[in-house]
């Protein structure tokens, strides 16, 4: 079944435009000044949009929410789920397989109507609007990164290691923190990174339990995505994806098929 | 030794206390029992409680909200829309990561690699970056057209705003995950089988539907539930892409619920698409339960 090498550079052009092309046009109209109809690439170049937007208030409060807003629930996530990770790992306790199923469960259900659910809950409490309302909500979108990726990391690390150690008479203390932790954390990072970008650009928990007074990032690039002034959004997408995603490739070892499936509990 | 004697199993397996709550399991329930506690009170409950919700009418128990959510023609046609839009897009993108699967299986080299690269690029793209994307490439006037326009071709018609926007849209968003995993089965099969297959004067349609269809069975089915899970269930994809009707039912959701102030409504909304995904997700642990006891 050897393809000729034609066949194969077809698929690979066909793949690259439609796999970047969208990703392009908006990197290309962050630099545009002026792109006019039917010009295939922009006629003026130039930052003149980013010096705009980066001075505008209205666009740098929702970023700094979105940052503040993400940062907190994450380390939140981070600090209640990695001890749990490590439990499901290397602890016996009665309902240990069932709980951990329960969160591989919890993902089947579509997030959006279990947002409505939360939301109407949120509404009575007064806490539709709240900024800990969003953040209590968040947490949710990061334990499936905090909780699988972690628990797959601290079950791969050999315990031989941390036998011998015992062995020799060190606590469970030490252990942990000079043998186990250094060996989990490069997968610990991964989750936090995974977790942070997932939860940064998500749409469905500002909209439902933010709105209408808390604007992050990404409801701000759903408005600006229908004004006139095509560059404005442009730019916000580029200067919010573009660190992310040079994060996102410091971890991708961990987004493999099985740390995927996994994390799919596949 | 003797610290491990003393904490009654350390942090090394092997050990265990299988009977009565020991230090170890009381440590362990200790540790899982916030992260537990928050999906208990954000996604166990308010579940339940919508459920309740839903069927309570003036304090007593009907069904009544159910019979208008049926009975409704524009919200069945949202329904029916949402999951045609799922089996659809699951299917295409099934199809599509099944031949960029097997070109990989078969090839090697610099090209196969950058075609590799290509079909995972999609995990590092959150939704509303690639929605916005393809509002500006495939929309009127943008990079497509005018890329097409260049070689002479001048009757494009946008996909924007009509259902093929967000068929796109999923199609992109959900190649990653089966070329991982029908990559991951493909390479399990062996060339001697393929070769000895051809030896006896099968064809390549024969080889695919007789050899490797069949192995790449389960693969295929639990990849399917996962997309159509997530497509069912999309918000930002539809919101930016679609048309304005019929509405995908989370787009319909936050209309009903923001802009009609109707949350029992919203909320039977809600429970149906939580019922419909729990079927397919139900199907797909079932799959994966029986996949992880056969592994074990």
């Amino acid at each position: 079944m050897k393809r000729t090498p034609f066949g194969g550079l077809i698929l690979l052009v066909s793949m690259g435009l439609a796999m970047l092309g969208p990703i392009v046009t908006v990197i290309l109209w962050a630099f545009a000044v002026k792109w006019r109809y039917p010009h295939l690439l922009p006629t003026e170049w130039g930052m003149k949009y980013w010096f705009a937007m980066l001075g505008r208030e209205t666009v740098m409060t929702p970023v700094l929410t979105s940052l503040a807003l993400t940062s907190i629930a994450t380390t939140a996530a981070a600090l209640i789920c990695w001890p749990a990770a490590y439990a499901f790992a290397r602890l016996k306790f009665p309902g240990r397989q069932l709980l951990l199923f329960s969160f591989i469960a919890a993902q089947a259900v579509p997030k959006f109507a279990l947002f409505v659910s939360i939301a109407v809950i949120f509404l009575k409490l007064g806490l539709v609007g709240n900024f800990w309302g969003v953040v209590l909500v968040q947490m949710l979108s990061a334990v499936l990164f905090m909780i699988w990726i972690p628990t797959a990391a601290f079950r791969g690390i050999p315990p031989a290691l941390e036998e011998a150690a015992f062995d020799l008479g060190a606590s469970r203390l030490r252990v942990f923190l000079f043998i186990t932790l250094p060996q989990a954390m490069p997968a610990l990072a991964a989750s936090y990174v995974l977790a942070f970008v997932s939860i940064l650009f998500e749409v469905d928990s500002a909209l439902l339990i933010g709105a209408p007074t808390i604007t992050t990032m990404p409801l701000l690039l759903m408005t600006l995505s229908s004004k006139v002034i095509v560059q404005e959004a442009a730019v916000l997408c580029v200067m919010i994806w573009v660190p992310c995603f040079a994060l996102m490739m410091l971890s991708r070892r961990f987004m493999t098929a099985r740390g995927i499936a996994q994390g799919f509990g596949a | 030794m003797s610290d491990v004697a003393k904490s009654s199993g350390g942090a090394a397996p092997g050990y265990a206390l299988r009977t009565g709550l020991g230090p170890q399991a009381l440590a362990g329930l200790a540790l899982v029992a916030l992260p537990v506690g928050l999906l208990v009170t954000l996604t166990l409950w308010p579940t339940v409680r919508m459920v309740g919700a839903t069927f309570s009418v003036d304090g007593h128990l009907s069904a009544e909200r159910y019979f208008a959510f049926f009975n409704d023609v524009y919200t069945m046609a949202n329904l029916r829309y949402t999951l045609e839009m799922g089996l659809v897009s699951a299917i295409a993108a099934l199809a599509v990561s099944f031949g960029i699967a097997l070109y990989l299986r078969f090839s090697a080299g610099r090209i196969a690699t950058m075609i590799h690269g290509l079909s995972l690029f999609p995990l590092f793209v959150p939704s509303i970056i690639i929605s916005y994307a393809l509002v500006r490439f495939l929309g009127p006037n943008g990079l497509f057209q005018l890329m097409l326009e260049q070689v002479g071709f001048t009757q494009y018609r946008t996909p924007y705003l009509t259902p093929v926007g967000p068929f796109l849209a999923f199609v992109w968003e959900n190649l990653p995950l089966p070329v991982l995993v029908l990559s991951a089965g493909l390479s399990q099969v062996s060339d001697h089988a393929v070769e000895a297959a051809r030896d006896l004067g099968a064809k390549s349609p024969r080889i695919l539907w007789e050899i490797l269809l069949p192995q790449m069975r389960r693969s295929l089915l639990i990849a399917f539930a996962l997309i159509f899970m997530g497509i069912i269930g999309a918000f930002t994809v539809p919101y930016m892409l679609g048309p304005p009707a019929p509405e995908m039912m989370s787009v319909f959701m936050q209309r009903t619920l923001g802009n009609l102030q109707d949350p029992a409504s919203a909320q039977v909304q809600a429970v149906v698409l939580m019922v419909i995904s729990s079927i397919v997700g139900g199907f797909y642990i079932a799959t994966m339960v029986k996949s992880s006891a056969g592994a074990r």
